[in-house]
């Protein structure tokens, strides 16, 4: 049975409400206000997962975000399973299951632990090594190495949680809720600045909230208390909004930051029951406050990774705010005064100090000697050389440093038990927000830290994140920086009176000296990637002296925990090694996210029905009520085709062209652009975007027209209608629509301002019923009896306003089926009752509803293009066999020009051809590659198959291509290379049906 | 007589949230760019167009939003016939405005779907899909807004405090109208 080591009461946990969980299997409680980590230690438990290389033992180390060591599998084999979620961030709550990740068969006993044993043949870069010699054995090493890589599982179902993103908007946005972040927070509120504080603990406060030391008062007051008032006042002041568990994930230029704010991951499994898990915060903000703090740093020694190895500042956090002893023999290794006043509240709260080891020679503050009056044990000028324990630390190793600190005083070596150890190497301010969004940092000798020096956009960085450690300082400074920032006189904080001991010396050592070779130690830099500080010296001895290379080749800050711990030493070894100053070699950079995100948070909302937008047509539901299958072009659902009992697409496709041809077809068209064009010139404005010309163009009539891109190339296409003297009406492809408005906007207001021209998108104002057939005439007769339909008075390619029951819509006489056809628009709230009555008046007629598919094969039948299938950007109308529609008499328009260039004017460019195959059932991939000379190598690729179907109406494959000079190449035989076979094809035009046209005159 | 029907599909209603869809309104798009234009436009309707940026004005039958420079568009302020689209206000404008080739007239009644969105959670339900400052907006009556919402183009008019007109394309109507749904349930 596990050991309770909930020594003392705290207000942060709610020792009245116990709560369950598992841990690899077995079950423990904890309390309302733990985190898994604090719950495990609780119960004696430091064991907690193995390490990535080595599968060492490894446990708790930190208490928050920056934790390498303690990640864990939450919710294992259920859809709901995360990885890599870190013990120390992790709130506890009833139903929790967590196990240990990168261990088999169990954390006790883990077969990988051989690994530790065979490290002299995985040094750093060894998956690199591998690609050397023997080069044959690579693939060999690579199984294995895949198959042993990666921390924790990934979920193989879909993530049932809900996630959600908000957009928020502030004047101040203050990260970060320890004192200063709360000072900074209070001063802008009551400024009248709409302010928003986060931070990523479920509690604000920071550590000066659990803070208990005598020696460290605000206004005569523990700084706890001060500040315990503070955020009581936080509540009552208007414009602060404050957000827990909110975690700035990055920070973009001009103020744009991403953060993730956790709604449900602390509560008991049956309230998170459809409610939001995750939400992803996008926020403006004007100014920037970064109040983030700073992390501690672990000392690099041999066997410093064992299970009870411990921050002393988290050491401390535990036993201060959650009233958990990590240990009860507690020892604690240092290079400053941090880690005397942990030991002080651990021995003052009755656990067990059994000494400070110190590496400096002589420290005076209130904190050493309070330490030493408590009858604390104090090794000066000692640094561990050896732990020992396997599964958890049980005995340390001292002995004397020499002055340098690179070597020892006397061979005398000190044994010391203990069952956790807290390491103290200084602080390192968290700059990663700073440098993410931009920022510049400098290095300042006197402690070894980088702090930000050059901001790119309205921003501070204060508090311990700025380098100010010492309370004094941080609150000093911090005031005197608001009011810069905010631009005020005064501040609540002016006239506070702060006491706390200064001169908190450090002596910075990044490697300590070992009692046995390098080679034989392993003082672990990286912890989650088993980076050890030899790997480092080695990547420096093949050669690498960048701190990216170093990084990259030893995996050095590569983990989850983006080596927060251990990046700083990792430079310092770099530089003492390589004898170059610590600033000049600066940092690795610092990429968002600051702590992982879940895919689901970045997603949000935008999964299943929402994870694209979709437009529908008025006919929509009658085209679902008649069982149509539905593609996709560009946003829009469109009908494809209307399979009838076990038809397959074939089938349906084939029966409704040829009822098309024969009787009647019905087209849901109103996905097509439609852009409404107004003004006295806009007959030259479409004489200018157009090939042809259209000065000329009578009221009442259609012309179909090209498009050209600058460059010549065709952009789109489709029929302009001219309405009125100085009305048109232009339809454009279905994709089309929205980027051709756009550009013609763009031409009037930049290249033509002297046009008076005005365009307005309609295509969503009409629904378009298209009845193509030779019995549409006799439909539309039905439909709109007082019509005249006579060749006469409603030719092809002309039109006509009409009412239908009152209801006014125009009908266009054009055709892109070859059939003699009527193209209805009318309002689009009446679109789905027109079709409806198209159906009945077609009744008679078996008038057969046809879709997308069946459209293009009808098209192909003629000859007629797609822009974007039959053309790809590299067209122009000449190589599409359309001379005929490019004006030689206009004085200019789009792309003009550069039909007149030597390339788009030469003979072998590619250029559309119709294809047929010599067995007439086989029809061809589209995409498929075209070929002269079969047996040549490389093989010559002629062009491809642009649009093939087997036509009902011929009895054949038909096909079109571009193959180049295929326009002087009618009768020519050519291949199709397939992976099976070859398809021979002749080269035809790509007018395969009624080229004469008699069908849609008729 | 052809049936009216609209791509909506029922109200949506929470405590503190109700999105309604306000049919059938008059839309018009009106462009122009000269002082006879707008001074044409004012004896017509009997109402000044807004000239400042996103902002809007009204008068007893209609309401004008400033979409652009030279862009306008027109809103019946209360519903009007499903039996016809023929509209006396567009049929002045065009007689007077188009055909003396002072600017442009389009009819898009259908081309929006106009849904009235009021309850204290309005500008939450915005935030969780557009990248649009509110905080002045929700403070205003009378300003317009052009922007997007779950990626979705998208024009609101604030009609009074907690209360929008919110105007969206057809085409796209029914997916964003599922989308509010879906996102209101969760405010």
């Amino acid at each position: 049975m596990s050991k309770n080591l909930r020594v003392t009461t705290s207000k942060y946990i709610d020792e009245t409400s116990r709560v369950s969980f598992k841990f690899n299997g077995k079950s423990y409680f904890g309390y309302k206000g733990d985190t898994l980590a604090s719950a495990l230690l609780a119960n004696d438990i430091h064991l907690v997962g193995r390490s990535f290389k080595y599968h060492r033992p490894r446990g708790i180390m930190t208490s928050g975000s920056e934790e390498p060591n303690a990640i864990v599998q939450v919710n294992n084999n259920t859809a709901l399973t995360e990885p890599n979620v870190r013990a120390t961030e992790l709130e506890i709550y009833h139903g929790l299951e967590a196990t240990s990740q990168n261990c088999w068969p169990s954390v006790d006993f883990d077969i990988g632990g051989i690994n530790n044993f065979l490290s002299p043949l995985l040094p750093a870069g060894f998956y690199y090594k591998t690609f050397m010699w023997p080069a044959n054995f690579w693939e060999k090493y690579e199984y294995v190495i895949r198959h042993s890589a990666g921390l924790g599982k990934s979920p193989t179902e879909p993530d049932p949680d809900i996630y959600d993103h908000k957009y928020i908007h502030c004047d101040v946005l203050v990260i970060g809720a320890g004192i200063s972040g709360i000072m900074a927070a209070k001063t802008a509120a009551k400024n009248n600045l709409k302010t928003l504080l986060l931070d990523e603990k479920n509690e604000i406060g920071g550590s000066t909230i659990f803070q208990n030391s005598e020696h460290v008062k605000i206004n005569d007051q523990n700084s706890s208390a001060w500040l315990e008032n503070e955020i009581n006042e936080l509540k009552n002041i208007e414009n602060l909004e404050i957000k827990t568990r909110t975690s700035v994930a990055a920070y973009h230029g001009y103020n744009y930051l991403l953060a993730r704010e956790n709604l449900t991951d602390h509560l008991p499994k049956n309230e998170k029951n459809k409610k939001v898990r995750q939400r992803l915060l996008k926020i403006r903000a004007k100014k920037v406050i970064v109040a983030t703090g700073s992390l501690e740093r672990p000392l690099v020694f041999n066997n410093n990774d064992r299970p009870g190895i411990m921050l002393s500042s988290a050491v401390k956090k535990y036993a201060d705010y959650y009233g958990v002893a990590t240990g009860q023999k507690n020892i604690f290794f240092t290079n400053n005064d941090t880690a005397y006043e942990s030991a002080i509240s651990l021995q003052k709260k009755g656990i067990k100090v059994e000494a400070i080891i110190d590496i400096r020679e002589k420290s005076n503050t209130a904190f050493t000697k309070e330490a030493e009056d408590l009858g604390i044990k104090v090794y000066r000028s000692h640094t561990i050389v050896n732990t020992e324990g396997y599964k958890k630390i049980n005995k340390i190793t001292i002995m004397e440093l020499s002055r340098d600190g690179q070597s020892f005083a006397s061979p005398e070596k000190i044994e010391l038990d203990c069952d956790c150890l807290a390491i103290a190497g200084g602080w390192t301010p968290a700059v990663h927000l700073f440098t993410q969004s931009g920022g510049k940092l400098k290095f300042r000798e006197k402690d070894q830290v980088f702090i930000p020096d050059i901001y790119p956009s309205d921003q501070i960085s204060i508090g311990s994140s700025n380098g100010d450690f010492e309370l004094d300082d941080l609150i000093k400074n911090s005031i005197k920086s608001l009011k810069e920032f905010l631009d005020i006189k005064e501040t609540d904080f002016d006239n506070l009176e702060i006491n706390c001991p200064k001169d908190n010396e450090i002596r910075t050592i990044w490697l300590l000296p070992s009692d046995k070779v390098l080679g034989k130690t392993k003082p672990f830099v990286d912890y989650q990637n088993d980076a050890t500080a030899k790997d480092i010296k080695l990547a420096l001895r093949e050669g690498f002296r960048s701190i990216e290379h170093v990084k990259r080749y030893t995996t050095t800050g590569m983990g989850t925990d983006q080596g927060k711990l251990g990046n700083m030493h990792a430079l310092g070894i770099i530089a003492e090694t390589a004898g170059v100053k610590m600033g000049e070699l600066g940092t690795t950079t610092f990429r968002p996210p600051y702590t992982p995100l879940t895919f689901g948070t970045i997603v949000g909302r935008n999964v299943g029905e929402y994870f694209d937008t979709f437009r529908r047509t008025p006919m929509n539901d009658w085209h679902i009520e008649n069982k149509a299958e539905f593609e996709n072009v560009g946003q829009w659902k469109r009908a494809w085709y209307y399979p009838k009992k076990n038809e397959t697409m074939h089938d349906a496709v084939q029966r409704e062209s040829k009822a098309a041809r024969n009787s009647a077809g019905i087209l849901d068209a109103s996905t097509l652009g439609k852009i409404d064009i107004q003004g006295t010139d806009a007959s030259e404005f479409l004489n200018r975007v157009y090939t042809n010309a259209w000065s000329k163009l009578a009221i009442g009539k259609c012309r179909y027209g090209l498009m050209l891109n600058e460059d010549g190339m065709v952009y789109d296409d489709g029929v302009t209608t001219r309405l009125d003297e100085n009305h048109y009406i232009m339809t454009t492809t279905t994709g089309g629509a929205a980027n051709v408005l756009g550009k013609l906007e763009d031409y009037l207001q930049t290249e033509w301002p002297e046009l008076n021209v005005y365009l307005s998108s309609v295509t969503d104002h009409y629904a378009t019923a298209s009845i193509c057939g030779p019995n549409s005439k006799k439909i539309l007769n039905k439909l709109i009896p007082d019509l005249d339909l006579s060749d006469e008075n409603f030719p092809h390619m002309s039109f006509q306003n009409a009412k239908i029951e009152n209801i006014k819509c125009r009908i266009m006489r054009i055709s892109f089926t070859g059939e003699h056809s009527y193209e209805i628009n009318i309002q689009a709230n009446y679109g789905e009752d027109l079709w409806r009555k198209c159906m009945e008046a077609g009744e008679e007629f078996n008038i057969t509803p046809y879709g997308t598919e069946t459209m293009h094969l009808l098209r192909a039948e003629k000859g007629f293009i797609i822009v974007g299938q039959d053309t790809d950007a590299t067209m122009t109308p000449i190589d599409l066999q359309m001379d005929w529609i490019v004006s030689k008499k206009k004085y200019d328009f789009i792309g003009k020009r550069s039909l007149y260039r030597s390339d788009t004017m030469k003979e072998d460019r590619k250029q559309l051809v119709g294809l047929v195959t010599d067995n007439s059932t086989e029809v061809l991939e589209e995409g498929a590659q075209i070929v002269a000379n079969i047996n040549q190598t490389p093989v010559e690729m002629l062009g491809h198959v642009t649009s093939s179907y087997y036509s009902p109406n011929l009895n054949k494959s038909i096909a079109l291509a571009v193959v180049r000079g295929g326009k002087n190449m009618l009768g020519q035989k050519l291949f199709i290379p397939m992976e099976d076979r070859n398809i021979n094809v002749t080269i035809v035009d790509p007018v395969f049906f009624d080229k004469e046209n008699v069908r849609l005159n008729a | 007589m052809l049936n009216y029907k609209t791509s909506i599909k029922g109200d949506v209603t929470y405590s503190d949230l109700e999105i309604k869809e306000i049919k059938p309104i008059m839309k018009l798009i009106i462009r122009g760019k000269t002082k006879d234009f707008i001074t044409a436009i004012g004896k017509n309707l009997n109402m000044v167009l807004p000239t400042e940026a996103n902002t809007s004005t009204s008068a007893e039958q209609l309401t004008a939003f400033w979409l652009s420079p030279d862009e306008w568009m027109l809103i019946s302020n209360e519903t009007v016939s499903e039996e016809s689209n023929t509209y006396q206000v567009e049929d002045e404008l065009v007689k007077n405005i188009s055909k003396v080739k002072l600017g442009a007239v389009t009819d898009v009644s259908d081309q929006f779907v106009m849904l009235n969105i009021k309850g204290t959670k309005v500008f939450d339900l915005f935030a969780t899909g557009s990248p649009f400052n509110f905080n002045d907006f929700k403070t205003k009556k009378g300003i317009v807004v052009q922007t997007i919402l779950t990626h979705i183009d998208v024009i609101i008019h604030h009609k009074e405090i907690n209360e929008v007109n919110l105007f969206v394309r057809r085409s796209f109507s029914q997916h964003l109208h599922s989308w509010m749904s879906d996102s209101a349930s969760r405010l």
